[in-house]
């Protein structure tokens, strides 16, 4: 590979991207990359509610990958910190922005991320709020490390149903996507 | 008993439990890794200090900016506590306090406020700016 990353850096631009991470995430990237986040929608002139949906968005797809992701880089036992690896990618469309996130996943749980996407995917906005009210009263699920609500908080913040798909890598993994979109006020089409 | 405070890191909150006044504050930002571990030690106060029937009136001071969804979970816990105190004779309430800017922030404070019929929930919105 020549020492040139011009083609990737304008393939991106052209692709409306302003964020692009991929690697190992813990707790201090979600708090540094968060931190410039804002100060990139700033620059966007986005408005400080669309901002801090995308903001809130970032931060559940990010702890998504920091809980779940089965791509471990080990874990460091003094602080109990453990490195997981992902891809964040944000950017910025004709109608708004989208966060975009993938990770590793074990092949046996697909079926249950799946169902547990499709459950909520295509619900409406109330729908999704009592959901979310009721899990929130819920005890916690067995193997959640958080509330169990990052999926249905981002549907509820989305401005059309939440895109995914996995794509297998060997027998024993596949890799996870998903993509979020979150509309410009003011720019809301119905 | 003694107060409670934890400064306010990156991603999460200050908190200034106070057993004297029974003003209970957590302000700032919410979003950390393991937000039931971080809760704990308040959940573990406020548990503690709420369980007295003769206690000081306790206020709940939240102003909170951003919160992420695990934390949402923690503070309905913290709430429905509140709320079984508040059943039980303590004089307990909460005061969500909110920049009139933040209409995130004033939504989330509604949705408690909706889940929460027996316990006192004042929704106080600031001049933002």
């Amino acid at each position: 590979m020549s020492l040139n990353l011009y083609q990737f850096h304008e393939g991106i631009k052209k692709e409306g991207i302003l964020f692009c991470y991929s690697g190992p995430i813990s707790q201090s990237t979600v708090e540094g990359i968060g931190a410039t986040l804002r100060l990139n929608m700033e620059l966007e002139d986005a408005g400080a509610s669309t901002a801090q949906t995308v903001f809130s968005v970032f931060v559940e797809q990010m702890q998504n990958i920091l809980n779940y992701s089965a791509e471990k880089l080990g874990s460091i036992p003094e602080t109990e910190k453990e490195l997981r690896k992902g891809v964040l990618v944000i950017g910025h469309a004709e109608d708004g922005f989208f966060v975009y996130c993938g990770n590793r996943i074990l092949n046996g749980d697909i079926e249950g991320l799946r169902s547990r996407i499709e459950a909520i995917r295509l619900l409406d906005k109330d729908s999704l709020k009592t959901l979310y009210k009721e899990k929130r009263k819920a005890d916690p699920e067995a193997g959640s490390k958080g509330g169990g609500l990052g999926l249905i908080d981002m549907a509820r913040k989305a401005g059309k149903p939440m895109e995914y798909g996995f794509t297998e890598i060997d027998g024993t993994f596949s890799f996870f996507s998903i993509k979020v979109s979150v509309q410009e006020k003011g720019s809301w089409k119905v | 008993m003694e107060s409670l405070r934890i400064e306010a890191g990156k991603s999460s909150p200050e908190i200034d439990f106070d057993a004297a006044s029974g003003v209970l504050r957590i302000r700032g930002e919410s979003f950390p890794e393991n937000a039931a571990k971080f809760y704990q030690p308040v959940m573990d106060w406020a548990s503690r200090f709420l369980c007295e029937a003769s206690g000081p009136k306790a206020v709940l001071e939240l102003a909170i900016v951003y919160f992420n969804s695990s934390t949402s979970k923690v503070l309905m816990n913290l709430f429905q506590m509140a709320e079984k105190a508040a059943a039980s004779g303590r004089d307990v309430s909460v005061r969500w306090i909110c920049d009139a800017e933040n209409e995130t922030a004033i939504e989330c404070g509604e949705e408690f406020k909706e889940d929460l019929s027996s316990l006192p929930f004042r929704i106080v919105v600031t001049p933002g700016g």
